[in-house]
């Protein structure tokens, strides 16, 4: 569900980026005037380090033969609490970015919310909690779990086509990719669900100090109804001002088309001005199919054998430059060394 | 591999991180069929690389790692959007083809940035330019921690999983209705890592106040790098390479 820089626009990924700095510097303000906010540290940083742990482990799937692994988000908000757990998720996205090339320096933003702000701060809250009012047993447990872990997936799957929408870097209708990516999150969350049920019906027969003290803790996120239909709001209203933004800059489709097919029948009725000097250059020039005029009204650029030859021939000579200066730099070395050895 | 001395790893940390960032921007914002123009910003990572000595193999197999959802994601140009943007001869490339590897381009071009970024950078240096940009303690002792234990647990789980596969009968991945122990078992252990830990920073005077970074100063060789790669990326981003073939086109008798 990492989504990457390559689909996102840059307005969409700063607009999710600032959104999300500003969930992080809150949660930091929570958990810094709480007391044990020093015992809090190594805590949340084992967990962090605990969901790439959980991430690696490969579970079977009965008699499908398929294997999955979990994502961790619920389990985390379960036993930490909303502000910890989202920054705990952060960093471990953050970690993700950076070190493994999972999503990307300007997706950070919308991975953050989506897999992050989600869980943590809205399904925990608004799902998980009001769950286990009545006192933690294992039957409130596995309820919670389930419908919390597939709420937060199906909201999280949402927020990854509405983004993916709002860049318009992709061709997938809005309906096309919701019938994908919903009931594909439905079967992962139910099965992600079960499971972290089982892991935390286990840590509560083991240690149900751990379970019940997350739940008793006052400081948790106080979300109301209010507050989320507010964020819901700006939401709303920061992407349809992208959206129209995107709208107005891109023709769709159709348009599109046909301001192409324009563009190409305008070509042919101005040709025969050019003909003549055409002739001449034809003859002349290297790449003789090139048509200046047919590059300026297309709409896709560089759609010309000539342009894709330019664009092969910077290529080669990027990956030249590149190998000529490894060159020069891997003779380099030996002499420092030397130089080295005579100290 | 971070910790080298190359012009790259000397470079002041946000200023490499600005670069960055403002590159992916440029990537970013290209147009969904630019495919032609786009192709001299590989020009960048390909010299950085090679001025840092990043080994290319070990960077592209990061690379592919990464790109698969990309490539879900994409298919959808090809089947979806079919005018002909280019005939040659008897072949007719459709626009979906090139909004489509405009897409993995773009996928390649901000993966590998990110990539050298790291490669180039030690982790305490990142924490230290998170430090200067303002960055609560609390995230950065969060995030310096979390990078320290991961290897750990990745560690203790790995035992564990392997302890599990002796004793089952199949070999391959951990049986459903075992997961909740096992997972349990795991984090039940993580959490008692972390009381041991809290009680060793404890005895060791945590919380301390941070220690300040090294002052480091942003030299004129930085600027240059920060001008340098976002100046060439933005003269790329405003020039089409087609209008430059076209131009020596022109001068050509």
């Amino acid at each position: 569900m990492h989504m990457a820089d390559a689909l996102l626009s840059p307005a969409v990924g700063l607009t999710m980026g600032a959104v999300s700095a500003g969930a992080m510097a809150l949660s930091v303000s929570r958990i810094n005037k709480d007391d044990l906010s020093d015992k809090k540290v190594p805590l949340m940083a084992v967990s962090g380090a605990f969901v790439f742990a959980a991430q690696m482990i490969n579970f079977t799937i009965p008699a499908t033969g398929s294997s999955g692994h979990i994502g961790g988000g619920m389990l985390l908000a379960a036993l930490l609490g909303g502000y910890p757990s989202f920054l705990t998720l952060s960093v471990v996205l953050i970690i993700q970015a950076l070190f493994f090339a999972d999503g990307g320096l300007l997706a950070l933003g919308c991975n953050i919310f989506n897999m992050g702000l989600i869980p943590c701060l809205l399904v925990y809250p608004l799902v998980f909690r009001p769950l286990l009012k009545r006192g933690v047993s294992y039957k409130s447990l596995t309820l919670a779990s389930i419908l919390s872990v597939v709420s937060g997936l199906q909201l999280g799957s949402l927020g990854v086509v509405l983004e993916t929408a709002a860049s318009g870097v992709t061709e997938l209708p809005l309906n096309a990719f919701l019938l994908v990516m919903q009931p594909i999150h439905l079967a992962i969350g139910l099965v992600e669900g079960i499971i972290t049920a089982a892991i935390l019906g286990f840590v509560h027969r083991m240690r149900p100090d751990l379970v019940e003290a997350a739940q008793s803790v006052p400081s948790t996120p106080k979300v109301t109804f209010k507050k989320v239909l507010a964020l819901l709001a700006v939401l709303t209203v920061l992407t349809g001002g992208i959206l129209s933004l995107y709208a107005s800059k891109n023709p769709d489709g159709l348009e599109w088309s046909i301001e192409k097919v324009a563009g190409t029948s305008e070509l042919s009725a101005e040709n025969p001005l050019h003909e003549s000097a055409a002739f001449i250059q034809d003859r002349t020039a290297l790449m003789p199919d090139y048509d200046y005029t047919s590059e300026n009204s297309s709409t896709i650029p560089g759609t010309s054998l000539a342009g894709l030859i330019g664009g092969g021939l910077t290529f080669l000579l990027a990956g030249v430059t590149g190998l000529v200066l490894s060159r020069i730099k891997k003779k380099k070395p030996q002499f420092t060394r030397l130089r080295e050895n005579q100290y | 591999m971070a910790v080298r001395d190359t012009p790259i790893h000397r470079l002041h940390p946000l200023i490499k991180l600005l670069a960055s960032l403002g590159f992916i921007l440029i990537v970013v914002s290209f147009g969904r069929y630019s495919l032609i123009p786009m192709i001299p910003m590989v020009f960048c990572p390909t010299v950085v690389m090679a001025l840092s000595e990043t080994p290319y193999g070990l960077l592209l197999k990061r690379c592919a790692l990464a790109l698969p959802f990309c490539l879900l994601a994409g298919i959808s140009n090809l089947v979806l959007d079919t005018g002909t943007a280019l005939t040659l001869g008897s072949l007719s490339i459709s626009t979906g083809l090139f909004s489509f590897l405009t897409l993995l381009f773009k996928a390649y071009l901000s993966v590998i940035t990110v990539l050298l970024l790291v490669a180039t950078t030690p982790i305490h240096v990142i924490s230290e330019a998170m430090q200067r940009l303002k960055i609560p303690s609390l995230m950065i002792t969060l995030f310096e921690m979390t990078y320290r234990y991961l290897g750990t647990l990745l560690e203790e789980a790995s035992a564990m999983a392997l302890a599990y596969g002796l004793r089952s009968r199949q070999q391959k991945g951990i049986e459903l209705r075992h997961m909740g122990s096992f997972v349990g078992q795991l984090l039940l252990r993580s959490f008692d890592r972390a009381e041991r830990i809290y009680q060793a920073m404890k005895l060791r005077g945590y919380p301390a106040a941070h220690l300040s970074p090294t002052e480091r100063k942003v030299s004129s060789r930085d600027i240059l790098y920060l001008v340098l790669v976002l100046g060439s990326s933005l003269i790329f981003r405003a020039l089409d390479i087609t209008g430059a073939v076209n131009i020596i086109e022109r001068l050509l008798p």
